[in-house]
């Protein structure tokens, strides 16, 4: 891991013949950086989370939650695309993050139970299937659009229901979820050799991190590449971005297909996480899910959907466990109804917003 | 062959004709400026134009190639360019980054697929990013947030970022509409050393009559959607039906 951030910074000195061979793929500005710190944030937070002593104990953080908050901040790291970038909101990703899972469950029974299989396949069915939606949904805008998209989501939980029940199980959800070994060798659920293992925990945990820290890459390169300004003058300006000779609708529907694309890796990684697709995955509820996780995090930032998945699945999970007060465990809704109250109205911005705040009055700078 | 050309062109608004037959001609390298009372229907003709309102009747051609089937992006990557009456601007982007999405328009097109390329790699739209801002004078301001500039800067920021699209035509529907008298004679200036620098064709649409006779080579005079009266700024004010429709009578 250390010699990483070296050899590229070498990449990046090296003009001329290097740097034409390497062409988009070299690592420019920040990159690097942020990369590597989040290499670093991902290898420690199941530690920190689960096993470290004391902290752990104080968070009643486990194993498999740390996973589950990665699998979720993908979904919400590709929203916040949609959102807080593009300034669109979808009530319907509940189709991708849903759609996904299912196809890559239906894929392991039928075809193969290779993980990475898995998460193409799942991939590949959500940026169709958000390619599709986004045709049809992206014809209108504001209230009309996150309409459209919420009827489209609802109608894949109602054929997954009943008319699809054959292959989806229905009511009951998919059950015959076959995931195989990670190529070939490694059961997901071992745990890693020696110091890994404490570190990261299980081969799921470091599967499924090193697909978030892809995401993460990915996430970056978009938002630095013409795409990131792109999609920002589309949701300051539709009208002045069209009028620069920009093709709005296009890029919309690429914004949308890009945010789909991330639902539906966090998607696949779901149904591999859980070994089961439940039919709420499809449900409304499940695009709401996303809608608050984003918003209090942070629209419009990298890393504050991921801490809003966080600390959602925080509360629905350790807090309604009866942390760390026993008498609030059956008021977890109402405690996240709080946060999210508390944290909007204090922090319009969400959390990231409020660190990013503090960060600047420390600092005393600009920015 | 003319640089952009109306033909018969009509705009109905219910039973309202805002543009009623206009026959318009803008040669390449001319100053051509639309004068007219309110609601003589100047905005609608440059709406029509830039394909932001469909005409009713009639044809518009851009280079001889008729534009009325095409989309307001496609239009301007043909190289219709327009500022707006407001400061149409991307508020929360930075002024560099407003002038960048203007460039990034005009090198590479309407679309495209660049979505894992750094923004840094492309030179082209950093340069033209930097001599649109040079020229409209916001250049020690780049890293700024748009709308923290003064009103002014904000309309000079609109014109740049018009520029920054390297139209072969300009549209600028009222560029001093709003500005104090400094701010306006700045932006005088400006569209005079835009004029003499890029030999800019450009219409103009404009209250403030001095501006118009300053920079204009040729006057359409517009009252209730009809050309009523076109010539060169001396022949304009001398005309006798534009002072009485338009002027009210006062002698120029």
């Amino acid at each position: 891991m250390s010699d990483e951030p070296a050899s590229a910074s070498e990449t990046d000195a090296d003009t001329g013949a290097v740097s034409d061979l390497v062409g988009i793929w070299a690592p420019r500005g920040n990159e690097v950086r942020v990369v590597a710190g989040m290499a670093v944030a991902l290898a420690l937070f199941p530690f920190v989370f689960a096993r470290m002593p004391v902290v752990s104990d104080l968070l009643q953080g486990y194993q498999s939650l740390a996973t589950l908050i990665l699998v979720w901040g993908i979904f919400a790291l590709g929203f916040d695309l949609l959102l807080g970038y593009t300034g669109l909101l979808s009530f319907g990703h509940a189709a991708f993050w849903g759609g996904a899972a299912y196809a890559a469950g239906v894929f392991s029974q039928h075809v193969s139970g290779s993980p990475i299989l898995m998460v193409v396949a799942g991939t590949a069915f959500a940026v169709l299937l958000a390619w599709a939606l986004g045709f049809l949904s992206l014809r209108r805008g504001g209230i009309y659009f996150a309409i459209l998209t919420l009827a489209f989501a609802q109608m894949m939980f109602y054929m997954s229901s009943s008319p699809l029940a054959f292959l989806t199980g229905g009511e009951n959800g998919f059950t015959d979820v076959e995931t195989g070994e990670l190529f070939g060798t490694f059961a997901l659920e071992a745990e890693l050799p020696s110091v890994v293992g404490l570190l990261l925990g299980t081969w799921l945990y470091a599967f499924v991190a090193i697909i978030t820290l892809l995401c993460v890459a990915l996430a970056y390169r978009i938002l630095n590449s013409p795409y990131g300004i792109v999609f920002r003058a589309i949701r300051e300006n539709e009208q002045r971005a069209e009028f620069v000779g920009l093709n709005v609708w296009r890029y919309r529907l690429m914004s949308f297909i890009l945010s789909g694309l991330f639902a539906g890796i966090a998607g696949s990684l779901f149904v591999i996480h859980g070994t089961y697709v439940p039919l709420s995955s499809l449900y409304w509820t499940t695009s709401g899910e996303v809608v608050i996780m984003t918003v209090l995090g942070g629209t419009g930032s990298l890393f504050g959907p991921m801490i809003g998945a966080g600390v959602y699945l925080y509360v629905e999970n350790i807090v309604s466990g009866g942390h760390p007060f026993e008498f609030i465990a059956p008021f977890w809704h109402l405690i996240l109804g709080l946060v999210f109250v508390v944290t909007i109205w204090v922090f319009p911005r969400g959390i990231w917003g409020f660190v990013r705040d503090v960060r600047d009055y420390v600092t005393g700078g600009e920015n | 062959m003319a640089l952009l050309e109306t033909e018969n062109l009509v705009k109905e608004f219910g039973g309202l004709v805002a543009t009623d037959d206009v026959n318009l001609t803008v040669e390449e390298d001319e100053r051509v400026s639309i004068i007219g009372p309110n609601g003589a229907g100047k905005s609608t003709l440059i709406n029509l134009i830039t394909r932001r309102l469909d005409p009713t009747a009639g044809d518009i051609r851009f280079k001889g190639e008729s534009i009325v089937d095409r989309d307001p992006h496609e239009v301007v990557q043909m190289g219709v360019s327009k500022s707006f009456q407001t400061a149409s601007i991307f508020s929360d982007l930075t002024v560099r980054e407003n002038a960048e999405i203007a460039a990034l328009a005009a090198e590479h097109g309407s679309f495209g697929f660049k979505f894992l390329e750094h923004r840094d790699s492309l030179t082209g739209v950093h340069e033209v990013t930097r001599e649109t801002l040079d020229a409209v004078g916001l250049l020690n301001q780049a890293d700024r947030t748009a709308s923290e500039l003064p009103y002014g800067d904000k309309r000079r920021l609109e014109i740049g970022i018009a520029l920054a699209a390297e139209p072969d035509l300009l549209l600028m529907d009222e560029p001093t509409a709003g500005m104090s008298p400094e701010e306006t004679e700045a932006t005088v200036d400006l569209i005079e050393e835009v004029k003499r620098e890029l030999g800019l064709t450009f219409v103009l649409i404009e209250h403030d009559m001095e501006i118009v006779f300053q920079i204009s080579d040729r006057i359409v005079v517009l009252n209730r959607g009809r050309v009523i009266a076109e010539g060169t700024p001396d022949e304009i004010r001398g005309d006798p039906e534009v002072q009485e429709a338009y002027l009210g009578g006062v002698d120029l």
